[in-house]
């Protein structure tokens, strides 16, 4: 009986300490790690960055409803032989907050994907590239919100000759939203 | 184990996870306080900022001791301070002739005219200070906004408050910084 109840604290204790230890140097987003991409010379391959908002809190979408409130954008920057394009954010979901329930904010809660297509520069060579990227965003809960966010991306893509076999690509979906 | 140990164990820890999950962290604690900046009962530190729309001119928070002073930091793209910053102008107005002095500290880069222009629509009648990374950081970094530091009239902070809350949890610390004393003998507004 004792052992229980000593393990019973020792257990909320731990979950406690775990969701309590909040510093002004929290992530509200996190990012998974990016799958590698294969691309054939004079082809394009698709990729995605999946996002983590924590429960709690959203972000903007990448189309906030006014000027003043920050995008969620991902920011990416190649080397010379790569091109990032047809990069598509979700749509936002429309909602209000207990803050303001008359006014509907355009947010991302819970996984956001954004997808993108990773193609060759016309004279880039074979070989393995690493794409570095930045996701920026500016979190808030039901009751604050909290300065803007950057964090960093990197993934690598492959270039093969244009005779090579590459493997098999995982289906993805469109989004409605496309910006190149 | 007795079996309604076992499932008294798993119920209490089931809602120590839900009432984790469904209280977002940080705010919504009794007296939405903050963890971080001055405590209370420490004297607010002093910083001298650029006032938006002020012509160059600056403002030394230190020059309005003897007065009860709300030092609010916000941002134009923080959606809880537009809720706020109507009420702070009404309460500017109220406590004003009591000695109340409400300035807003703007932790935004989104240039001055943007800054002026929001809170001019908001109808801020109260200094606008352009905010910088080192007065945030004295503050204990501004985790969070809209964030107020109630400073009495000697200079230290009675209160603190992170996020939106009710008028009336402003105004009643609002009245308890004007309660205090202070040495009104020092150059208050100048």
């Amino acid at each position: 009986m004792r052992k229980t109840t000593f393990l019973t604290l020792v257990v909320i204790m731990l979950l406690r300490a775990g969701t309590s230890a909040q510093t002004p140097g929290r992530e509200f987003v996190t990012v998974d790690p990016v799958d590698p991409v294969t691309v054939r010379m004079g082809s394009s391959a698709p990729m995605q960055i999946t996002l983590h908002v924590q429960p709690g809190y959203h972000i903007n979408s990448n189309k906030p409803l006014t000027e003043e409130l920050i995008p969620t954008q991902i920011h990416f920057t190649p080397p010379e032989d790569l091109v990032i394009a047809k990069v598509q954010y979700p749509a936002g979901v429309l909602t209000s907050f207990p803050f303001d329930p008359t006014t509907k904010l355009s947010v991302y809660s819970g996984n956001v994907t954004v997808k993108a297509a990773v193609l060759p520069a016309p004279k880039a060579g074979a070989g393995t590239y690493t794409v570095h990227a930045e996701v920026k965003y500016q979190a808030c809960d039901n009751n604050a919100c909290y300065p803007p966010k950057r964090v960093p991306v990197a993934f690598d893509v492959k270039i093969t000759s244009s005779s090579s076999k590459l493997p098999k690509a995982k289906p993805t979906r469109t989004s409605p939203h496309i910006h190149n | 184990m007795n079996r309604n140990l076992l499932f008294f164990t798993v119920a209490l820890l089931l809602c120590v996870a839900a009432s984790e999950k469904l209280w977002p962290r940080g705010l919504q604690d009794a007296n939405h306080t903050s963890s971080s900046g001055p405590e209370k009962g420490a004297t607010a530190p002093d910083f001298t900022l650029k006032v938006v729309d002020g012509k160059g001119q600056t403002m030394q928070l230190s020059s309005l001791q003897g007065k009860a002073v709300l030092v609010n930091f916000w941002a134009t793209w923080c959606e809880p301070c537009k809720i706020e910053m109507p009420w702070l102008a009404e309460l500017q107005k109220k406590y004003g002739p009591e000695g109340l002095q409400i300035i807003g500290v703007a932790v935004d880069d989104s240039g001055e005219k943007n800054i002026s222009g929001f809170a001019r629509k908001l109808g801020v009648n109260y200094p606008v200070l352009q905010g910088t990374e080192k007065v945030a950081d004295m503050y204990g970094g501004v985790e969070g906004l809209p964030m107020s530091f109630f400073i009495d009239r000697s200079g230290k902070v009675s209160d603190k408050i992170l996020g939106l809350v009710s008028e009336s949890v402003i105004e009643d610390a609002i009245k308890k910084s004007l309660e205090q004393k202070g040495d009104t003998k020092t150059a208050a507004g100048k």
